[in-house]
């Protein structure tokens, strides 16, 4: 590479930043699902992280992508089928379970009576 | 009378809106709704400093209220994705990533969690 520092160049450095963080954010929710006890989470999490930290000096561009696009392959083969997501979050139990009544609704309390005015 | 049910059987009387008005602000408070517990800010505060000091490779005494993870602290960006998930953890959360990769400091994961509606 020739390595020249323009701002293309920073551009896709961020982004492939940006892109490592979010893989290594759902790498450890995918760990914390595999390995549900903490102590068994804590030494699979340690093992990510050490395999992050082997490759963070790599400087040429190209082969940093090969490296992210090797990760999420990895990532992909490893996900879990039945994660755990918070109850209120779309895809948990609690999502739309009880949806807010629309407010132009009035209920009359009137359960017997309906003959009556 | 029975002419009369059988009038109102088959016609739809429209409903009157008159109590509107005066439940328009209390539409929001629902009784007996289980979501009841918007935290403090201050306890948020307390929360996340707690989180943030139990972190093994953050040095307890130059937590604040305004730290930045990566400037202040010395942090790295997977440290600071740690972070963020162990806030996620303790308040019951889920961030989706694009915000969860903007919070970079103290004062901004205060803000998100004490914002969200559903912090616990």
């Amino acid at each position: 590479m020739s390595g020249v520092s323009t701002a293309a160049y920073f551009a896709r450095r961020a982004a492939q930043k940006e892109r490592v963080r979010i893989l290594y954010r759902r790498a450890l929710k995918d760990t914390l699902n595999w390995a549900v006890h903490r102590h068994i989470f804590y030494r699979d999490a340690c093992d990510l992280r050490e395999k992050f930290n082997a490759n963070q000096d790599v400087e040429d561009v190209d082969r940093i992508d090969k490296l992210i696009a090797h990760g999420e392959a990895e990532y992909d083969k490893w996900r879990h089928p039945d994660p755990y997501i918070v109850p209120w979050a779309p895809g948990g139990s609690k999502f739309c379970r009880n949806p807010t009544p629309p407010a132009e609704i009035e209920i009359l309390y009137n359960y017997g009576h309906e003959d009556n005015p | 009378m029975a002419l009369r049910t059988a009038v109102l059987r088959h016609l739809r009387v429209p409903v009157t809106g008159s109590n509107q008005s005066q439940i328009g602000f209390l539409g929001s408070i629902r009784a007996f709704s289980s979501h009841d517990d918007h935290l403090s800010k201050q306890e948020v505060v307390d929360r996340v400093l707690d989180v943030v000091k139990c972190f093994p490779k953050v040095d307890p005494a130059k937590v604040t209220p305004d730290v930045h993870f990566q400037k202040d602290l010395g942090l790295d960006s997977l440290d600071t994705v740690e972070i963020v998930m162990a806030i996620e953890e303790e308040f019951k959360l889920e961030i989706p990533d694009k915000e969860a990769d903007k919070i970079d400091s103290c004062p901004l994961a205060i803000e998100y969690v004490f914002n969200h509606p559903m912090s616990s």
